[in-house]
């Protein structure tokens, strides 16, 4: 089984790019599990046509219940997994203890079992790597690859290289290995060669450039994937590929995050930071 | 091992008139609607019910669920469990906590379990506190670089052959990760160093840190010393030395001829640990504690266990002539007996002497996870009567017998403790043993049996679970016991309201009271605390 | 054989990691200590059990005495989703089975941690109608990785300013006088209260755990027994003459407070250890009583300083190492220069910006031949590598201090928290000259113990 962990700045797709990518897996006849680990619980709602679903957090909350794996984890499109670890409201608690906690319920309740015959988990990470809990994903035993969404946009790639500061922590004991960016267009001028020559610097590469579509919008406000919606659209192909370069990838890497002025100087070059 | 006959039904009160069922009904009434709720659960009348095929059906109680917020509970969390009680008493690891200091601080020392380094060159870190005292700083930032600093002055400074790292609160909140560091500091040191995942709201008690103390110290461990072991060789688990019962235990053992590898954890070290999967019996004391390691073993060893009690003379005589016939060898049997004779005159002596003066007397005892079973033994070779009894942090099995457990409801707060899937080691599985183990249970010897406290209780006395302050005040001031048992926190208000309170965690700082030896002591102590002069001078004059 | 074997003489081991013995311990003890001292108060810990569960038992342990308090018993699901739910069933639970008039919540490193806002949780208990009427639930922040004990004392002590006291009227009270008297034992506080009484002021004390942690065997458990200050005393100290803040550290803050609050003008000053200290607590009272110092107080000086004149000898250059809480240290050093003893080793986990001016202050000339360390990794195991280097003639500090005084056969005398191993000092008093006496009785019963056991006979003396 492949463990892929999904980050990028919050907004930035992460979610539906996630869910359609593992709508084309689940195609191609792979068995995918998706682990949502943000609190709003809202990574797999285009899988499962928008049914809410028990959190695992939501377990932990009431006392005396006995669960079962099935309370906690609904099928989806193409009879993929979906689970949601859930967690507080915002302002309090504390939501990276939240994805601590149930990813250990989760591992407690055998969902990684080979007996489930997974080929794919997939975890869909909040935002940045605001505290220790939200990097649980890719500590040790967890996730091996790592995808990171970004665009053109400089505060995506910001944080894209931040996060790559976090997985170098993490390789160099656990193991985790950065798979590629996966850039979801936001129409940036340059952006498909400037992600490119983003990634190559950071010592990876761009696994696909997904273009911006409306079609991925008009899917989503029916609460589907693109390839649920319509199987024949352009853009279903575009997750369609991204899928098969996911899946016969082979570049894994520790990246190499640039220093703030090196990212600038990027940005400079590809014409989206004025000269000051 | 029956103290008083459990078909007789409790007298609660000398003169007869409080009913078992009056008491609990006034008592509960006093709680908010869903306290109430819960508490009945906890709180039940031991009414056993035979069926026609003989057996018996206890009244189901509520345990190991979670302490009602507020209530006054006797509870302490999943770290003290882990720390204080499973790997506190092994001498010879550096055991720092990581957290504010707090943590440490008050599980340094205070737990009483002794130990005796032969030498003075022989390792004891069991005097120091450990603690990497997390700052502000370390929380928002992460307080791993401090631990890996902090391993390694242990190291350099005191040079031990292993270390644990006990995980305290913030530390699961800020998501440290222990494991990681530990691995990396053992890889760069090359000792042994592992980490412990017993953060304080862990579970509902000290019984998750108990748990997760078994699961790694079976890990890291258990089965990385294959050094073998003699045919009369046991491992005494869940004994820990409180008071010194451990040394009286290791000298009875030693002069019947029976080999201890070691004790999980009393008077132990870490190279007993590594070893114990060469014994070839499990003597399991504490069920609650470590039946978890019991169970491990037998899974990847073949090792099987049994539960012995070794509090009170005759359930001594009875778990080491248990023992012997284990091992159905004639002679060893021979010095089992030559061993119970020789120590038996003296104990029947005491019970002379202390008997009439106890004889009828009323106990309650609220404490552990085994203890307050264990102890209505020797109450009852005084002829004192048990008239409720209650575990802090034990499960349903440890009250209704092990026969439960395929019915415990498995709920979150336990599915988040991991449990550790063994399978049997390819080398070391010995299924010689297993054999052996089927054609004794054949001839009705029993392994991994545990008939629980209720069974053994007299008919209609309260078994109450995560008893809190107002319900021990309410039955003190009810019943008026002779003797109330519990801990530290009870001590002091239980005597101020006139009634003697023996801590049976702590023992008060006397003991031994295992063996046939301790068994004495404790006569002789309850003979001094129930009788004391002091109890009949609490009326002043002026006021007769 | 040493019972710590493992700390040898030689290079002291410099740490910045790990602490080892330390010379503190957490802020939330402190909280519940100061809680008890407040008239049917039950204290309540919103953490995790296990925090309630050893404060207790460790004041327990100490006062030999029972020490009630509730906790919110935090379990995994709490801690992610905030503890609000448990603290408001633990008000419930409180108010119902155990009717306090106060309920003072402390809180612990979980619920710092994750962010818990009291107040928040507390009126919302207030809108669901589980807060009596008449009756209180107040709190203060001690998460346990800021500060150490005696700041957790600091916090629940100026929780009582800002939740209670008043400013009533234009004038202050005349010879109405709180006195704020640091973390020292129920014996300590009764001294104090005696005293104020003798310098015919009208003292309102807070905490005031005299009556509470030191309550007599009736045959009756007294859930909230007969001691500790009223929520009227608290309301009525903010229109007090003047504060007395005894102790930087554990009553400074308190004192700030209630000024800033009633504009009750305060004096902090040292613990009234030894003689020059109670002198200057007895100045501090004189000038709000119009100028007299009674006769009996007069008759109690002269007796210290009788026994300091006659039993000089004895002290005179005798080396001391001490641990434990700066007011507490500080005390003690000046007491012990008094006799001219030296504090030659002081250690404090404890941190605070004037332990170590205070204590420079104290040592003058002698300032060079001392180590004092305060903060992170200034713990008993450092202490004693510098004992193990060049020894000193008693130890002062808690019970932790019999492993080193076994060990290297050092005199020693208990002091401080906590005690767990001796009683005595819940029932007579350190502080005021009386309290001096029975410091310096201790000190001469050890030192010559110590020379009767080891005076060949030539020189056995019978006489002192």
């Amino acid at each position: 089984m492949r463990k892929v962990a999904i980050y990028g700045k919050g907004g930035i797709g992460k979610s539906t790019t996630t869910q359609n990518t593992v709508a084309a897996l689940a195609e191609m006849g792979k068995k995918v599990m998706v682990v949502g680990c943000d609190p709003k619980a809202d990574s797999t709602r285009l899988l499962l046509g928008g049914l809410a679903q028990k959190s695992v957090l939501d377990t932990i909350r009431d006392e005396g219940e006995d669960i079962e794996l099935d309370d906690i984890r609904r099928d989806g499109f193409g009879s993929c997994k979906c689970v949601e670890s859930g967690g507080p409201e915002p302002g309090v608690g504390c939501a990276g203890r939240g994805i601590i906690t149930s990813i250990n319920m989760l591992e407690q309740l055998g969902a990684y079992d080979e007996s489930e015959e997974l080929d794919y988990a997939f975890y869909d990470v909040l935002g940045d790597v605001v505290c220790g809990g939200f990097a649980m994903p890719i500590r040790q035993g967890k996730a091996q690859e790592i995808y990171i969404v970004c665009s053109g946009e400089m505060m995506a790639m910001y944080a894209a290289n931040n996060i790559c500061k976090g997985i170098m922590k993490f390789a160099e004991s656990g193991g985790v290995r950065l798979g590629g960016l996966i850039c979801n267009s936001r129409n940036v001028d340059n952006e498909s060669e400037m992600i490119q020559e983003f990634a190559k610097r950071l010592g990876t590469q761009m696994i696909h450039f997904v273009p911006r579509d409306n079609d991925v919008q008009r899917a989503e406000i029916r609460k589907m994937t693109v390839i649920d919606w319509n199987p024949e659209a352009p853009q279903a192909d575009e997750y369609r590929t991204l899928a098969r370069n996911i899946d016969n990838n082979e570049l894994f890497v520790i990246p190499k995050p640039l220093e703030i002025e090196e990212l600038e100087s990027l940005l400079l070059e590809y014409g989206l930071l004025e000269a000051a | 091992m029956a103290p008083d006959s459990p078909e007789q039904a409790v007298e609660l009160t000398p003169d007869g008139t409080l009913t078992s069922e009056g008491l609990r009904e006034e008592l509960l009434k006093a709680y908010p609607k869903k306290s109430r709720r819960k508490r009945e659960k906890q709180f039940v009348i031991n009414e056993k019910t035979v069926n026609e095929d003989g057996t018996v059906t206890l009244p189901q109680i509520g345990a190991n669920t979670r302490t009602i917020p507020g209530i006054l509970t006797q509870r302490g969390c999943t770290y003290a469990g882990c720390k204080g009680v499973i790997l506190g008493p092994t001498r010879d690891i550096v055991n720092i906590t990581h957290g504010p200091i707090g943590c440490g601080y008050y599980s340094w020392l205070t737990r009483r379990n002794q130990t005796s380094a032969p030498n003075d060159s022989d390792a004891n870190y069991m005097t120091y506190c450990f603690s990497t005292d997390m700052q502000d700083e370390n929380i928002i930032f992460g307080g791993e670089k401090k631990l890996a600093a902090a391993i390694q002055e242990a190291y350099d400074i005191f040079q031990p052959k292993a270390i644990a790292v006990f995980s305290t609160c913030p530390v699961g909140l800020i998501g440290d990760d222990v494991h990681q560091v530990a691995k990396d500091m053992k890889e760069k040191l090359g000792i042994n160093i592992f980490g412990f995942s017993c953060e304080g709201y862990k579970g509902v008690s000290q019984s998750a840190g108990h748990h997760i103390a078994n699961n790694q110290v079976f890990k890291h461990v258990v089965g990385t010393d294959n050094t073998p072991r003699s045919k009369f060789s046991i491992n005494l688990l869940g004994e820990y030395n409180i008071g010194g019962d451990a040394f009286v235990l290791e000298d009875l053992l030693e002069r019947c001829g029976i080999e201890l590898v070691s004790t999980f954890s009393g008077n132990s070290t870490y190279d007993q640990f590594a070893n114990a999967h060469m014994a070839n019996l499990n003597a399991v004391m504490c069920h609650r504690s470590i039946n978890y390691v019991a169970d491990m073993i037998e899974k990847k060893y073949g090792t099987p266990w049994i539960k012995v009690n070794f509090i009170g003379a005759k359930s001594t005589a009875k778990s080491l002539r248990k023992i012997g016939e284990y091992f159905a060898d004639e002679k060893l049997m021979e010095q089992i007996e030559k061993v119970i004779s020789e120590e038996y005159p003296a104990v029947f002596e005491a019970q002379k002497k202390y008997k009439p003066s106890l004889e009828g007397k009323r106990v309650m005892l609220f404490v552990g996870g085994s203890r307050a079973h264990h102890y209505q033994d020797l109450f009852g070779e005084l002829g004192m009567k048990t008239v409720a009894a209650g575990y802090e942090f034990a499960h349903r099995d440890d009250y209704e017998g092990r026969a439960v457990i395929p019915d415990i409801k498995i709920d979150a707060d336990s599915r988040n403790i991991e449990e550790l899937h063994v399978d049997a080691d390819p080398d070391m599985y010995d299924s010689d043993k297993v054999r052996d183990k089927w054609a004794k249970e054949e001839k009705g010897y029993t392994f991994a049996e545990y008939d629980g406290m209720m069974t053994q209780m007299a008919e209609k006395a309260l078994v109450i679970d995560d008893i809190n302050h107002y319900e021990s005040e309410e039955l003190i001031k009810r019943v008026k016991p002779d003797l109330f048992c519990a801990g530290i926190k009870e001590k002091y208000v239980v005597q101020k309201m006139g009634v003697p309170c023996k801590q049976l965690h702590s023992y008060d700082y006397g003991g031994p009271y295992a063996g046939f030896r301790g068994a004495i002591e404790f006569y002789k102590d309850i003979d001094r605390l129930v009788n004391a002069k002091v109890w009949k001078m609490i009326k002043a004059p002026w006021d007769e | 054989m040493s019972l710590l074997r493992h700390t040898k003489g030689g290079e002291v081991h410099e740490r910045q990691s790990l602490t080892v013995n330390p010379a503190k311990t957490c802020q939330p003890v402190g909280a519940m200590y100061a809680a008890l001292g407040i008239n049917k108060c039950l204290p309540h810990s919103h953490g995790s059990q296990g925090c309630c569960s050893y404060h207790r038992s460790t004041l327990s342990r100490h006062y030999k005495e029972p020490a009630m308090a509730g906790t919110s018993s935090f379990t995994e699901g709490s801690s992610v989703f905030g503890g609000q739910a448990n603290l408001l069933t633990a008000i419930e639970n409180m108010f119902t089975l155990y009717k306090p008039d106060v309920i003072a919540v402390h809180t612990t490193c979980l619920s710092e941690t994750i962010g818990d806002d009291i107040p928040q949780i507390t009126e919302n208990a207030i809108d669901k109608g589980i807060v009596p009427e008449g009756k209180f639930v107040i709190h203060a922040n001690t998460p346990s990785y800021v500060g150490a004990h005696p700041t957790g004392f600091a916090n629940m002590t100026k929780a009582m300013v800002d939740y209670f006291a008043k400013s009533t009227r234009e004038d202050k009270v005349a010879r109405r006088v709180n006195i704020i008297p640091g973390y020292v034992e129920p014996a300590d506080m009764a001294e104090i209260k005696r005293l104020a009484k003798l310098m015919g002021l009208d003292p309102i004390m807070f905490p005031d755990t005299s009556g509470v942690l030191d309550a007599p065997q009736t045959g009756v458990h007294e859930m909230y027994p007969a001691g500790g200050v009223t929520i009227d005393e608290l309301v009525a100290a903010g229109d007090a003459q003047q504060t007395l803040a005894l102790g930087p550290v554990c009553s400074g803050p308190a004192a700030k407070a209630l000024y800033a609050k009633c504009k009750v003008p305060q004096t902090t000053m040292g613990l009234p250890i030894g003689l020059a200290a109670t002198d200057k607590m007895i100045m501090a009272m004189r000038s709000l009583n119009g100028g007299f110092v009674p006769e009996e107080i007069k008759y109690e000086r002269g007796r210290l300083l009788d026994l300091m004149t006659d039993m000089h000898q004895y002290f005179y250059g005798k080396t001391v190492a001490l641990w434990g809480d700066p007011d507490q240290l500080v005390g003690l050093s000046e007491l012990l220069m008094s006799v001219d003893m030296l504090p030659k080793y002081v250690v404090t986990g404890t941190p605070g910006k004037k332990f170590l001016k205070r204590m420079g202050d104290v040592l003058g000339d002698k300032v060079h031949e001392s180590f004092v360390r305060q903060g992170p990794c200034a713990d008993m195991y450092l202490m004693h590598q510098w004992i193990k280097n060049e020894p000193v003639d008693l130890l002062m500090g808690n019970t932790y201090g019999k492993y080193i005084a076994r060990d290297d056969d050092i005199p020693y005398v208990r002091h401080g928290f906590p005690i767990l191993d001796r009683v005595g000092h819940q029932y007579f008093s350190t502080v005021g000259y009386k309290g001096a006496i029975r410091v310096l009785e201790q000190i001469l019963n050890v030192l010559m113990d110590r020379q009767d056991r080891d005076s060949p006979e030539e020189t056995f003396e019978l006489t002192m």
